[in-house]
């Protein structure tokens, strides 16, 4: 057990040895280091005013993501580089190019919102490589700003490429870093807390295996983006937690050959790029989960385990037909991904026992997958209703059908009647309209804020009759837009 | 025009901070010993208090104190003014019923504060406040605007029968009413003004501290303005000599009208910080922001206008319910009356006009001043019934619009309302907009649309508003002997670029450097007095100020340097910073006058005249999914006439964030009370859709410069223009959309659902 805490704040090492588990990376941020840059606005993650960076070394560079500090825990720190927008200013006072943007192109007006903005765009900065792939309005979805109308933000961020001139000063003392930070790498299991809270962070399989025997009633975290929530918006404060994110077993997304084995604690950012390779679809709704910043931190393995039933996660993954890898202490047992929730806030999970890997296969050659979230807003929203589809057609005929829901009953769901009325039989629109008549009774949803019984069943059949018309060449463009259901 | 003078795009002075990160906000920086408060806030819309027991709470760890309405009474605390009272139209007073800071016997919406626990740490205040026992009788509540004058709506205050706070009216019915009675036809449309959470990224927050030795209390707050609130917490809510109170406000993330008011965790951390003698912090979470901010709109309006048999309007009439939440704010009935109803003849030559509002009591968060305060809602009501008769007509809006205009040579221009619009050149804005908007190529983009399954509208939108008006403002101008320039002021930076903005104008008058100028605002120790900012007020007036109190110092500078140069004061010129005997290369530069006298310091007010009336043209084109309902803004472009123009980059700021907020209100922002419970159902950043980067178009904007005829700087207010034009804009661009099918009217926010029912309504929908 190592019992202190250790990671860089900027370029200067911290060692904490009494450590409340729960403390936010912000209000240690701005109580305790007064680095006051670094903003609340709504404690939920949703706006992006506490963005900040943390950095790892991979493969002897650091490899850095935009994070929300409001939900963040500082014991999830351990091993790594914490950048807030004090770091980016060069040790002579002058800006960094992303700060000369956003003054050139007057993208702050109140200041509040904008050190979230910078360090956003400063991530972005880092990653060249993605910024040329990735829209910045969607880069941008979890920052918000309610003076500048945005359109000096985006610039800057266009702009900031030019205004550099080679490795920013950060960039050109990295090796110190990565060599401080891999000197720390150790097999040992942090264990830090304060008056009997206790944090863990195991950095093996076995010892996470170990501390889950002697603590099963341990809150386990991957991203932490839900039971931040827990304790910044309802004020508890669970203990003793044990963190997976230091796990290297559960951090990998291995290649099975006919698919990938996604460890629990993979990030959504981890993982997006391979799932998507196999099942574009699920490229497309990963990326409308939270925002940057909530899938640098979110974990699939997290998303899962939770047994909300309006995860996304396992919906795309039942219908994917993949498989849940869970031990405990030595023993590994492998369910089918649908039999693992019970009932609502019920999952299998045995005292001791934790979610170790999910494993997807990929598609068959006739392999039709169709992954839908309906949301208020396109990105940052919770799914009224989601739902996945895998079809495999052998010839005109249906082999097989696995047809699973989120929002739609009080676990992740596979509508085994409509699945039914599917198999066997040609994929055409009787037999589609067939099974969206039997969904009628696969799912009673209820009514609740984000959406009414009657909108989620409406929009359930019809989804299935999106994806014939989809499949069939019927409709040929992708309505991908969310559909606002506030008043439905 | 030197690099930095009047009219130069020069980059912000407050971004050398707010870049870095080093801004200094509200809760940046709490001192040592410092305790926390935390509210206790009612959970019902509308409910009896039986009875209320803080003994466990007052036994729990960390807990210093507990503050009820009860003990503020004893202290003499309170209630909290609404400074802006009005007589009925039968000259009967209005329901002025007192808001107490914390609520006793009763409350009225959810938020209300009813105690405020001080502890050490926050969660030992949150722990604490979960355990005090309030038992409520809950009663039936009433959120809707439009049915709160309904007889059988639940009542909430005795004072105020039906509901009805105040029932005013302004201009000549007598005179509309013959002009109705003659016309050729009437065009009437109801519509609703949305409620709008402001939001601004800042949650309140306020640091209150108490110095024993001298008796004195000071309110660190983020607010617009420090001797406004400073008058009213100390005079009328802890009825203490104003100089016993200072108010300081250093950055403030945001605030759009909302953060001018007292609000009530003001005077309860005071007064805490008093009776604990040590510093006392609150900061609102984001909900509470949501919950207990004031909010701002919430109107139903019916506009009628009478036209005569050449397509010429000859009268309005505009019948307004304005909903002012469970409590009269600090200006809560100023708004929909005196500041927006004597814009409701916008920009066009109608020969009468009458205004009349029915503002009610409703069991939501009190109602004030958002970004506009009461002439978006008159723009929009105008503009849109405007457009809406112009297509009842027949006539092309445009047209209509035009032939209906204020014509240039009319100016100056007194309305029907009794305004005089000092400039303006319409028919030349509608033109330089028309043109940009390349509305020429629109029919061709329209077909473009229809092919690819979307509904593509135009929308035009002539605001004008009037702003900068009435109270003064004063500058303070200390030249020191090393060259350096402090400017004192009582406006107040909210984002806008004051520091950037005053310094421009000392600058180019005075030809000091940029870097040497320094402007101090929000300390009520260290600026004399001051009217804050709002109703964009603070380049109009508080820029006249600044202009004036420089002119004044150069001609105190002149007297000197006409007797260090030993010449008659009219043999003095200046230009460029240096005194100079006239026909002569002899010059001392100001900065040498001011080190030879010690200093100099100068100060000057001014009042304008009259209020200036920024005014423009907004075209927008926006079309609508025919399978999905979703609207897309394609093209919005703007050209506003705002006088003289100091910083074209602080300006576009202020036109970019103001189309952002109108925009908001058109398409996204919809703020839902549930109407049996009455519980506020959009009460996150999650339920409330505020825009974000992708729902925002780029925006063209340019500027005509009409100088203002009544303020020595020729400028015109720009902060709300915005927010003002963008509304109507976008819903006349929806309504054109839609117009094929018959569709006459759209309430904000035009949402996918909203346009999507209405689409499979009239049978547009695209299977």
């Amino acid at each position: 057990m190592r019992r202190r805490l250790r990671f860089v704040l900027g370029s200067e090492p911290r060692e904490l040895g009494e450590v409340e588990p729960t403390l936010t990376v912000l209000e240690y941020l701005r109580r305790i280091e007064h680095r006051r840059g670094t903003k609340e606005g709504c404690a939920e993650g949703d706006c992006g005013a506490c963005t900040v960076l943390v950095g790892r070394p991979v493969e002897g560079r650091m490899c850095y993501r935009a994070v929300n500090a409001c939900i963040l825990f500082l014991p999830m720190l351990d091993g790594c580089r914490l950048l807030t927008v004090e770091d980016l200013r060069a040790p002579d006072g002058s800006l960094h190019p992303v700060q000369r943007a956003m003054v050139e192109a007057h993208a702050s007006q109140c200041g509040f919102c904008t050190p979230g903005f910078v360090m956003a765009l400063y991530a972005l900065y880092r990653e060249r490589g993605v910024a040329r792939e990735t829209p910045i309005a969607e880069w941008l979805a979890g920052n918000l700003c309610r003076c500048t109308g945005y359109g000096p933000i985006l610039e800057a961020a266009q702009r900031m490429h030019a205004v550099a001139q080679g490795a920013d000063h950060l960039e050109a003392r990295e090796a110190e870093t990565v060599a401080r930070l891999e000197s720390w790498q150790d097999g040992e299991t942090l264990a830090v807390g304060r008056e009997g809270r206790m944090f863990f962070a195991p950095a093996d399989i076995g010892s996470l295996a170990r501390l889950l025997i002697e603590h099963p009633d341990a809150t386990l975290i991957g991203g932490a983006t839900d039971v931040g929530l827990w304790v910044t918006k309802q004020h508890r404060r669970p203990h003793p937690l044990i963190w997976t994110g230091r796990v290297a077993e559960l951090t990998r997304v291995e290649d099975t050959g006919d698919g990938l084995s996604i460890g629990a604690a993979a990030t959504y950012r981890d993982v997006l790029d391979r799932l998507a390779a196999l099942y574009p679809d699920a490229g497309r709704v990963i990326r409308r989960i939270g925002s940057v910043q909530i899938r640098n931190l979110g974990t699939i393995g997290g998303n899962i385990a939770n047994g909300s039933p309006i995860g996304d996660s396992p919906p795309l993954l039942i219908a994917a037909g993949a498989r849940l890898r869970l031990r405990r202490g030595n023993r590994c047992r492998e369910v089918p991904l649908e039999s693992f929730f019970l009932d609502y806030g019920r999952q299998d999970r045995r005292p001791g026992e934790f979610v170790e890997a999910v494993v997807v296969s990929g598609p068959g050659p006739g392999t039709l997958f169709r992954a839908y979230k309906i949301s208020k807003r396109f990105d940052q929203d919770i799914s009224s209703v989601f739902a996945a589809f895998r079809i495999d057609l052998d010839g005109g005929r249906i082999a097989s059908a696995r047809l699973a829901y989120g929002g739609m009953a009080p676990v992740p769901k596979r509508a085994e009647l409509a699945e039914a009325a599917l198999v066997g039989r040609p994929w055409k629109r009787q037999t589609v309209e067939a099974a969206m008549a039997a969904l009628e009774r696969d799912f009673t949803p209820i009514d609740d804020w984000r959406a009414s019984a009657g909108y989620r069943m409406t929009v359930a059949r019809n989804l299935l009759m999106k994806c014939w018309l989809e499949s069939s060449g019927e409709i040929r463009r992708r309505l991908d837009l969310a559909a606002e259901v506030a008043d439905g | 025009m030197g690099q930095f003078g009047l009219g130069q795009a020069i980059t912000r002075k407050e971004d050398a901070r707010l870049i870095t990160g080093r801004g200094r906000f509200t809760d940046d920086g709490p001192p040592p010993g410092c305790a926390h408060a935390v509210f206790l806030r009612s959970p019902h819309a509308h409910a009896r208090i039986r009875s209320l027991d803080c003994t466990r709470a007052l036994s729990m760890p960390g807990v210093l104190a507990i503050l009820t309405g009860a003990e503020l009474d004893a202290a003499g605390i309170g209630p909290l003014p609404c400074t802006t009272l009005y007589e009925n139209r039968d000259g009967t007073p209005m329901a002025a019923p007192e808001r107490p800071v914390l609520a006793r016997e009763r409350v009225r919406f959810v938020g209300d504060p009813v105690a405020a626990v001080i502890a050490e740490t926050p969660h030992a205040a949150r722990d604490a406040a979960e355990t005090i026992l309030v038992d409520y009788d809950p009663l039936a509540a009433i959120v809707d605007t439009g049915r709160a004058l309904d007889p059988e709506a639940p009542q909430i205050w005795p004072e105020a029968p039906g509901n009805l706070a105040l029932d005013w009216e302004t201009g000549d019915a007598e005179a509309v009413d013959r002009r109705f009675a003659a016309a050729h036809r009437v065009l009437e449309l109801t519509l609703v003004n949305n409620r709008i959470v402001v939001n601004p990224m800042e949650t309140r927050a306020c640091l209150a501290e108490y110095d024993p030795g001298t008796d004195r209390l000071t309110l660190t707050v983020g607010s617009q303005g420090v001797h406004g609130m400073q008058r009213i917490l100390a005079e009328k809510v802890l009825r203490i000599p104003r100089e016993k109170l200072r108010v300081v406000t250093r950055d403030v993330g945001g605030a759009f009208g909302m953060k001018i008011f007292v609000f009530p965790e003001y005077p309860v951390c005071l007064h805490a910080a008093r009776i604990l003698r040590r510093p006392v912090r609150w900061v609102a979470e984001r909900t509470e922001s949501f919950l207990a901010d004031t909010h701002g709109r919430d109107h139903v309006t019916t506009v009628s206008i009478a036209v005569d048999a050449d397509g010429r309007m000859t009268a309005i009439r505009a019948s307004a319910i304005a909903n002012l939440g469970a409590y009269l704010s600090q200006v809560g009935p100023f708004i929909p009356t005196e500041c927006g109803a004597y814009m409701y003849t916008g920009v066009y030559r109608f020969e009468a006009a009458h205004y009349r509002v029915r503002c009610v009591f409703t069991n939501t968060a009190p109602v004030d001043a958002y970004r506009g305060a009461g002439r978006p809602e008159a723009a929009y009501a105008v503009e849109r019934a405007v457009d809406f008769a112009a297509r009842e007509l027949g006539c092309d809006p445009i047209a209509f619009r035009r032939r209906n205009f204020v014509p240039p040579a009319a100016m100056p221009y007194r309305t029907a309302l009794g305004y005089t619009y000092d400039s303006g050149d319409f028919p030349r804005l509608l033109d330089a907009a028309l043109a940009r908007a390349d509305v020429a190529g629109f029919a061709g983009r329209r077909q473009a649309a229809a092919a690819a399954g979307r509904l593509l509208g135009l929308g035009v939108a002539y605001y004008i508003e009037r702003c900068a008006g009435g109270s003064p403002e004063e500058a303070r101008l200390e030249l020191r002997p090393d060259g350096r320039l402090r400017l004192y002021i009582g406006t107040q930076n909210n984002g806008q670029g004051h520091e950037t903005a005053y310094a421009q104008i000392v600058a180019d008058r005075l030809g000091l450097p940029f870097a040497d100028i320094e402007v101090v605002q929000g300390d009520t120790d260290l600026v004399a007095s001051g009217r804050g900012t709002g109703g964009s007020r603070s380049i109009p007036i508080g820029g006249a100020a600044v202009l004036r109190a420089g002119e004044r110092l150069v001609a105190r500078a002149r007297e000197r340097a006409a007797e260090m140069l030993e010449a008659a004061t009219t043999d003095i010129g200046f230009a460029e910073g240096s005194f100079f005997i006239l026909g002569t290369d002899r010059r001392l530069s100001l900065v040498e006058v001011a080190a030879a006298a010690g200093g100099l310091e100068e100060s000057d007010s001014f009042q304008p005249e009259a209020p200036t009336f920024p005014n423009g043209c907004h075209v927008c084109e926006l079309s609508i999914d025919r399978a999905t309902g979703v609207p897309r803004i394609e093209r919005y472009t703007v050209v506003d006439d705002f006088g003289v123009v100091v910083n074209p980059a602080l300006l576009a700021g202020q036109v970019h964030g103001g189309l952002a907020q109108g925009i908001g209100q058109a398409l996204l922002e919809r703020t839902v009370y549930d109407p049996e419970s009455g519980q506020l159902l959009s009460g996150s950043l999650m339920d409330y859709v505020l825009p974000r980067a992708d729902d925002l178009p780029a925006f063209d904007f340019d500027w005509v410069v009409i100088p203002c005829r009544t303020n020595p700087l020729g400028v015109k207010g720009a902060g709300e223009a915005g927010a003002i034009g963008a509304p109507p804009a976008v819903i006349n661009a929806v309504v054109d959309a839609l117009a094929g099918y018959g569709i006459h009217h759209v309430d904000m926010p035009a949402t996918p659902h909203r346009l999507w029912r209405l689409l499979e309504r009239v049978g547009a929908l695209l299977a």
